[in-house]
């Protein structure tokens, strides 16, 4: 009932955030002094050319009215259309979306799978030469740049020794589309050589991405570790001659987890938000680089479009991570 | 305890996990493996395919769809480039210039099997102007919609507003598509844009298969193309988006693609050059590199401040140094590989001296900070204004450089008061004659395009350009290009730096490309694998 209450508050907060996110990023679209219409009419359109396409887009209309259409067309699931392809942008980022979701997923699942153990590691062999070297890691997924790793990950793993591909989502083109996210798919219809396929060419991506968020993973289950470590329950339970292993892993890291569990909340939507350079550099068709190639060319309603699911897919996933909170921390749901 | 239980007690699970992962990665890794021969041409494009219909792009980099996908009644080739007859077998002008008519090949087909008549090519065209975007600005100056009509099923005539030389030039970006299937898919009088997106209705040499807008499109040989097919000729094609220049010239050193762009920075030409699996050809291009600057607005509007700017820039340096030789000096506002270049003109060199005399001579002195705009991204146009801006500084003037993203750029270009003095950019080939780079540019007729951004009247210029137009004779036409250049030259209407070379990568096992300007050799129906 309480967990129910917590979803109900943070739910009434959704639909205000995201008409704030709205109007905020129409308006700062608009503003700034491109012209994608002349873009799209060509480069040896005359004014009156651009004039007439501007007044068929419905872009020579005020401002407010061009919001109020776009509203209108929102709460009818319409999120308009491309300047440049003409396709709905619906289209355009459902079909990028599952790419980047499954770069993210992969990428965060070996954040936590390798991160929280190394962390209580670390902390549980404070000051040794493995916490040391753990820091050294750590430092370096925060300070090296996405971008230099993950070419020397193609120069080494994939040019040098062949391991790996270089670039892409998978050989050749899809498997059958189920949820637009190759390994899943190919596992679902049994494709055994789409899943290699897709599986060697998300390690190095994932690799990539995951590395900084490994290291801000490591550090804050470190931390956490250490804080609860001291504490009288664990005191109490290794007088009470519990297994280290269980006091370790079950006690000290369930009370450890919640900051680490908020972290893992930013972590998810800022890489998903944040894979625009390393879908550059591996050639990964998600939706980072549709991003950027929307701004840069001022194409509005794809850039609407983008931002309207990015800040939707972040206030969910933060509420999924207070709603974890409340499981890890029952006391939470009371709050 | 057994052995094995005592093996996993020393080396940790944490060690046990880590060689599982490991081995799980070898697994994986193993299971992929390059194929001894290639089934299908791969090439790495630059930009996205966001569309495949061809009435909607102009663009070069997106032209690989347009031209494998699709023909039109005469096509580009070679260079220095030819137009041939191609779906056309002839075609006729009335003496006033008016009256255009095609007659077409027949038993030509579309990748469906259905016959290419007149009426198709009629139904492209007006296609064309309803759409609106693509080509259509251009043809809007010399055609109406309406004024196109089939005379039997395999007769066309076109019908101009005014007459006009280059109506054949750009004959080629009339790309004829299967007019009953695309009628089919019209929603809501959109032409079919929406559907042909995403599809194929064309005739040309590929037939398309896959496509993808965040992968690319891929595509199987045509059997019946009209043209017929050499031995050899390649059965499949992909033209994968990779955007990342560091990622395609790693995917050609690996022997993940067979080709990519001819554009590269010069240092990883220069990589390519040196990899055993690679060749590198190469030809002189038709893209110019120049400063436009802003004819309008004082102090630039006068001619000695125009010619001190002129003068103020460090060619050599900047060619020889800074681009490693890779490029052509061209110091007119036309590609010196093609006809109407007047050869008797030098141009500007790197003169201090002499900058400082003109604008001794100048009578609006600098007096305020320059703003010399460059491309976000393009790096070259940032190296172009700061060697730039350090000439300025030398003969006493300020300047300012501000970086834009493309699409603002093209919006302050519109109007003289809010384009910046000095705008660094290329201009590419969307045709093979001089209209297509000082035609565009410096009639005055063209004010607010992004092209005639230079804002630059002189109605003798104007008059010259008419004339050329206009006149289907070509030597008249010639002519009256080079005079028209030597005033625009004389009058330092623009800086004019360098005509692009093109250095194409291709595997080594590749041969038969065949470079034009028009389509940057990516045309894949003369190709073949060794």
């Amino acid at each position: 009932m309480k967990l129910l209450v917590l979803t109900l508050k943070r739910a009434l907060w959704f639909l205000p955030t995201v008409v704030g996110l709205i109007i905020i990023t129409f308006i700062i679209s608009r503003i700034i002094p491109a012209d994608p219409v002349a873009l799209v009419a060509g480069d040896t359109a005359t004014p009156a050319q651009v004039a007439a396409l501007r007044a068929k887009l419905g872009l020579d209309q005020p401002l407010p009215m061009q919001l109020l259409n776009y509203f209108e067309g929102l709460l009818r699931g319409d999120f308009g259309r491309s300047l440049f392809t003409t396709r709905p942008i619906a289209d355009d980022l459902m079909h990028r979306l599952p790419a980047t979701i499954e770069l993210t997923l992969a990428a965060m699942l070996f954040t936590m799978v390798v991160g929280i153990p190394l962390g209580v590691i670390s902390a549980m062999r404070r000051n040794s030469l493995l916490d040391h070297a753990l820091r050294v890691v750590t430092v370096s997924g925060l300070a090296i740049a996405s971008f230099w790793l993950g070419i020397m990950l193609q120069l080494w793993l994939a040019m040098q020794w062949d391991w790996l591909p270089l670039a892409g989502r998978i050989e050749g083109f899809k498997p059958t589309d189920i949820t637009g996210m190759y390994t899943v798919d190919s596992l679902l219809t049994g494709n055994w050589s789409a899943f290699a396929s897709a599986a060697a060419h998300l390690i190095l991506p994932a690799l990539t991405l995951a590395f900084p968020a490994l290291a801000t993973v490591v550090r804050f289950t470190r931390a956490g570790v250490l804080d609860v470590v001291q504490s009288n329950f664990v005191l109490y339970e290794r007088a009470m001659g519990f297994p280290p292993v269980l006091i370790t892993w079950k006690y000290i890291l369930r009370n450890a987890l919640i900051s680490t569990v908020t972290q893992i909340g930013l972590l998810f939507g800022i890489l998903l938000a944040g894979t625009v350079v390393i879908e550059t550099v591996f050639n990964w068709p998600g939706i980072g680089y549709y991003a950027v190639s929307s701004i840069l060319l001022s194409d509005y309603n794809a850039i609407m479009g983008f931002t309207i699911w990015s800040g939707v897919i972040f206030i969910i996933v933060n509420l999924l991570v207070d709603i974890g909170h409340t499981f890890i921390d029952p006391r939470e749901s009371g709050a | 305890m057994t052995r094995f239980h005592t093996t996993v007690r020393r080396l940790g699970r944490g060690t046990l996990l880590v060689l599982a992962l490991g081995a799980a990665l070898a697994l994986v890794a193993g299971c992929e493996s390059k194929p001894d021969k290639p089934t299908k041409f791969v090439f790495a494009n630059t930009s996205s395919f966001d569309t495949l219909d061809p009435h909607q792009s102009f663009d070069v980099g997106r032209v690989a769809p347009r031209i494998n996908l699709y023909d039109g009644l005469y096509r580009w080739v070679d260079n220095p480039p030819e137009l041939i007859p191609w779906l056309a077998e002839s075609y006729t002008v009335s003496p006033d210039g008016l009256k255009w008519t095609f007659k077409l090949k027949q038993g030509s087909k579309f990748h469906d099997g259905a016959e290419i008549t007149a009426e198709d090519v009629v139904y492209s065209t007006e296609r064309i102007f309803g759409v609106g975007k693509g080509a259509a600005a251009l043809f809007s100056r010399m055609l109406e919609p309406g004024r196109t009509k089939a005379l039997d099923k395999y007769t066309v005539e076109f019908t101009l507003s005014k007459p006009s030389a280059i109506f054949l030039s750009i004959i080629p970006e009339i790309h004829v598509v299967n007019s009953a299937l695309v009628k089919q898919h019209v929603k809501d009088g959109d032409w079919g844009a929406e559907w042909l997106s995403f599809n194929d209705a064309g005739s040309g040499s590929y037939v398309l298969d896959q496509f993808d807008p965040a992968v690319g499109w891929s595509a199987k040989r045509f059997d019946d193309h009209f043209y017929g097919w050499g031995e050899n000729s390649l059965p499949e094609i992909e033209f994968r988006v990779v955007q990342e220049i560091n990622t395609r010239v790693l995917g050609m050193l690996n022997g993940d693609y067979h080709g990519t762009d001819g554009y590269l920075p010069y240092d990883q030409v220069k990589r390519l050059q040196e990899a055993e699996n690679v060749q590198v050809l190469d030809e002189e291009s038709m893209r110019i590199f120049m400063f436009q600057l802003n004819n309008q607005r004082a102090p630039v509007s006068d001619v000695n401040v125009r010619r001190a700017i002129s003068y103020a820039f460090n060619y050599d340096a900047f060619i020889n140094d800074i681009l490693s030789g890779s490029v052509e000096r061209n110091p007119v506002p036309i590609p010196n590989n093609l006809w109407g270049v007047p050869k008797d003109v030098k141009g500007y060199s790197f003169d201090l001296e002499k900058a400082k005399a003109e604008l001794a001579k100048a009578k609006v002195k600098p007096d305020r900070e320059l703003t010399i705009g460059v491309l976000t991204g393009f790096n070259q146009t940032e190296q172009a204004a700061t060697l730039l801006q350090d000439g300025l500084r030398q003969i006493g003037v300020k300047s300012r450089i501000e970086s834009h993203p493309w699409p603002v750029m093209v919006g302050k270009m519109k109007e003289p008061s809010t384009s910046p003095d000095i705008v660094i950019y290329w201009i590419s080939t969307y045709y093979a004659d001089p209209n297509n780079w000082i035609g565009e540019m410096f009639n005055s007729a063209g004010w607010g395009t992004f092209k005639s951004s230079s804002f630059y009247k002189n109605p003798k210029v104007d008059a010259l350009l008419d004339k050329a137009l206009q006149s289907t004779d070509m030597a008249v036409r010639a002519k009256a290009y080079e005079e028209a250049a030597r005033i625009v030259v004389d009058e330092a209407a623009g800086v004019w730096v360098y005509n692009t070379k093109w250095f194409g990568p291709y595997a080594n096992n590749v041969q038969g490309v065949r470079f034009c300007p028009i389509g940057n050799g990516q045309e894949m129906r003369w190709v073949s694998f060794k």
